[in-house]
């Protein structure tokens, strides 16, 4: 793909001559697309963030070995689910307490009465309604892939192509992760679909 | 799962973006032959409404900022990392391969003597077997057929003399 037809590549042959200037254009065009792939994986806005940043880092320092080979976005999304999943992992590896274990002197509570800020809802500010919870809830539900998929599905940077790119995977089983995740949503999501009430919220 | 080809194609188009305004007539013309597949696509457009309606992940303002602070942090840690790497702290790494060879060349050498010292020995050790050869060789035959008229020649006479005092 020749520099004309993708001006983030140009930008990024520019980065690659050292041009800071070029780097922090393509970090502000971005940074929300990719953090809110990271958020919709890891559910915690803290670390989202954190992994945002060191995406953007990784591309800066790999600067000197791009080529263009494929579209600027393309390669900033795949470093961005790799980071993903390298967080996904060490949580699996370091799991936290349980927070199901009853207290001691009252059973009919848990142990732990900290906030679920890996599942629960985004800062309120965010939200709106209970359905926006149920959206994301259905969705932090997903698995993994299907979860990613879907996410990359939203940016509008990525055809079907790239995102397939992205996942490492051919286009029909993108199509089909896709497929997939949405049926569960509906499912999930069942009473609200029905209703309309997506519709008298807005 | 719904087959049908253009149901199919324009489902996956509404999954990214908004049909554009030929896409609807084409979905509503084919709805209209299809009245059963209908409440599908109205999940399908529900749920496409649904995830529209997400919120933006929060992000820091100054997060650009933050990263080329981060960037320039990187750097400078980089630039740090390859004067701690000049000769001062590894001098001796520089004559380790002149060594190595020295090491080679004299190992070499070494080996060579040795088999040198060995070869003459050899050849000494061969020269000594050759010589006691030599030496033990038996005389020839005929040598031996006077061997008893000399022995005789040799033998100083009786002294009849002594003898008879003797008696």
């Amino acid at each position: 793909m020749a520099a004309e037809q993708d001006p983030d590549a140009a930008l990024m042959l520019r980065v690659k001559q050292g041009d800071s200037g070029a780097f922090a254009h393509l970090v502000e065009k971005y940074k929300q697309p990719v953090i809110n792939v990271i958020y919709r994986m890891l559910r915690d806005a803290t670390e989202a963030e954190d992994v945002a940043q060191t995406v953007f880092i990784q591309v800066y320092k790999a600067a000197h070995r791009y080529e263009i080979s494929s579209k600027f976005s393309t390669w900033l999304f795949t470093i961005a689910r790799n980071l993903c999943l390298n967080e996904l992992r060490r949580r699996s590896r370091h799991p936290a307490d349980s927070m199901d274990i009853p207290h001691p002197e009252r059973q009919d509570e848990s142990w732990h009465q900290f906030e679920d800020k890996k599942v629960s809802s985004p800062p309120e500010s965010m939200l709106h309604g209970e359905l926006e919870q149920k959206i994301e809830r259905a969705l932090s539900d997903l698995p993994e892939n299907q979860r990613m998929a879907i996410t990359l599905c939203r940016q509008d940077e990525l055809s079907y192509e790239e995102i397939a790119e992205v996942l490492g995977c051919s286009l029909s089983a993108t199509k089909s992760l896709i497929h997939r995740g949405r049926e569960t949503l509906k499912q999930r999501l069942k009473p609200y679909l029905n209703t309309g009430v997506w519709r008298e919220e807005k | 799962m719904m087959t049908d080809p253009i149901f199919n194609r324009l489902r996956e188009v509404s999954w990214r973006r908004k049909l554009t305004a030929g896409e609807e007539a084409e979905l509503r013309a084919w709805l209209a032959e299809h009245p059963e597949s209908l409440p599908d696509w109205e999940h399908e457009a529900a749920l496409n409404e649904m995830l529209g309606r997400l919120p933006d992940a929060p992000l820091a303002s100054n997060f650009t900022a933050r990263v080329l602070q981060a960037v320039e942090r990187e750097a400078a840690a980089g630039a740090r990392g390859t004067e701690f790497a000049r000769p001062r702290y590894r001098p001796w790494l520089r004559w380790l391969p002149r060594g190595a060879f020295a090491a080679i060349v004299a190992g070499a050498g070494l080996l060579a003597f040795h088999h040198h010292e060995q070869s003459l020995l050899r050849g000494q050790l061969v020269q000594s077997v050759a010589t006691i050869s030599d030496g033990a060789s038996l005389p020839s035959p005929e040598i031996l057929t006077d061997f008893d008229a000399i022995r005789v020649l040799n033998t100083p006479p009786a002294d009849e003399q002594l003898l008879t005092l003797l008696k």
